[in-house]
């Protein structure tokens, strides 16, 4: 048992200061637990401060409207995905860790595939059909083309004998990504987003972690690269 | 249109095999400052009881609406983003512990969770009903100046000091009354549970 650990947790409790972090062992858990639960219904547990309501209020109304939360722009660090701790990052995969836990939520109520264990979501629409977007020639091994279909604009690779197409509107507010061919990489030019040719999230510098691309269906028939996507306009 | 056609089909009625168009005419939030308003109160109860310091019940909180908020679609029904955002408050809290001690000290489960979104989010005399209870629980099953020293010092947040005065006992002796209280408090909710 940890013995001084526990005492300064518990005396942190009670001079209404955050605990500080330490190794604790199962014998620590039953004192802890029953000093947070006499704690828990101290007075300052009833409201949360006004401050810390409109301070949070404030922060997600930036986070919602897309802007960073504090620093201006240039400022920020680009996060690289999964290399750092950052609070933030951790959150965005929370939404993805409590829908896969799921037993209240299910996609009704949350939009999207956030990333982390969910696999991207395909794009499989109502009423679709196969439309072509490139001659099979013009597309190469290691080739990336660009296309619009009106309805759907997004990107298709061929890798190792593969194709792959993924939507071409960033997850973060949809503004057009564009290709960097020799990073192979999709940029966003509003926020510094950019994924992989698979869709995958490279690195952002948002407060949370945009999802990453949808697929959309691809074939390869007749000499004809197509996509599965909703008729549209050309 | 789409509206003619979901109306037309009432609810909870399938539209010739299409997927159930829904009907947003029960209780739902117009945005998401509505969704905040009406749980950033709840959410903190929950994490203060949970936790039993401010600072960290704020950062939770925080973390809980920084992760909900933006995912959430609009036309999910209030009761839907409520259940969402208290399986999101579970998450988090159970990071927090594995962030911070390694082992889950506390977490939140369906029963509270159900009391706390019926609980009416004005009262301001104590924490959670259920904080409350399981306090009184535990206290409950002391002896009395074990049930007087935690008293004291957890709810009515005097220094040691203070309490050993008004207990008429040493501070030295009133620092072992609460080591010894706490640990016979646990054993009391071990027994609890």
């Amino acid at each position: 048992m940890s013995a001084r650990g526990t005492r300064r947790f518990i005396s942190d409790l009670l001079k209404g200061r955050r605990p500080r972090s330490f190794r604790a062992e199962e014998a620590d858990a039953a004192p802890l637990r029953a000093a947070i639960t006499l704690r828990g219904a101290a007075p300052e547990g009833a409201a949360p401060r006004e401050e810390f309501v409109t301070g949070l209020r404030q922060r997600l109304a930036a986070e919602m409207a897309g802007e960073p939360a504090s620093e201006p722009n240039e400022s920020r660090p680009v996060r690289a995905v999964g290399s750092t701790r950052r609070r933030f990052v951790q959150a965005s995969t929370i939404a993805a860790a409590a829908a896969a836990a799921g037993a209240v939520v299910d996609h009704v109520v949350v939009g999207g595939a956030p990333e982390g264990p969910r696999d991207p979501q395909t794009l499989t629409p109502a009423t679709g059909q196969w439309r072509t977007v490139s001659a099979s020639a013009d597309l190469a091994e290691g080739g990336v083309r660009g296309f619009d279909l009106g309805s759907v604009v997004g990107f298709v690779a061929r890798n190792a004998g593969e194709l792959k197409a993924v939507s071409g509107v960033c997850t973060h507010l949809g503004c057009r990504l564009t290709l960097d061919a020799p990073a192979r990489r999709l940029d966003c030019p509003c926020h510094r987003t950019s994924f992989g040719l698979n869709g995958e999230l490279l690195n952002h510098q948002l407060p949370v972690a945009p999802p990453a691309l949808p697929h959309l269906q691809v074939r390869e028939q007749g000499g004809v690269v197509q996509i599965y996507a909703p008729p549209g306009p050309v | 249109m789409v509206m003619t056609s979901a109306s037309a089909a009432g609810r909870g009625e399938r539209v010739t095999g299409e997927p159930l168009l829904r009907v947003v005419d029960d209780e739902f939030y117009p945005d998401w400052e509505a969704v905040y308003r009406d749980n950033v109160g709840r959410v903190y109860r929950l994490m203060f009881a949970k936790v039993g310091n401010r600072a960290d019940a704020e950062d939770l909180t925080a973390e809980v609406f920084m992760a909900a908020l933006r995912p959430l679609r609009v036309s999910a029904s209030a009761a839907e983003v409520r259940s969402y955002l208290f399986a999101t408050a579970r998450t988090v809290l159970a990071g927090h512990w594995r962030k911070t001690l390694g082992i889950e000290i506390t977490r939140l489960n369906a029963d509270e969770l159900w009391e706390q979104a019926s609980n009416n989010p004005s009262a301001q005399d104590a924490g959670t009903p259920a904080a409350s209870r399981d306090a009184a629980a535990i206290l409950a099953g002391l002896p009395e100046n074990y049930r007087r020293i935690l008293q004291l010092r957890f709810l009515e947040s005097c220094s040691i000091r203070e309490a050993a005065a008004a207990m008429g006992v040493s501070v030295t002796y009133a620092k072992v009354l609460q080591h010894r209280a706490l640990r016979r408090a646990a054993r009391v909710m071990e027994v609890g549970t």
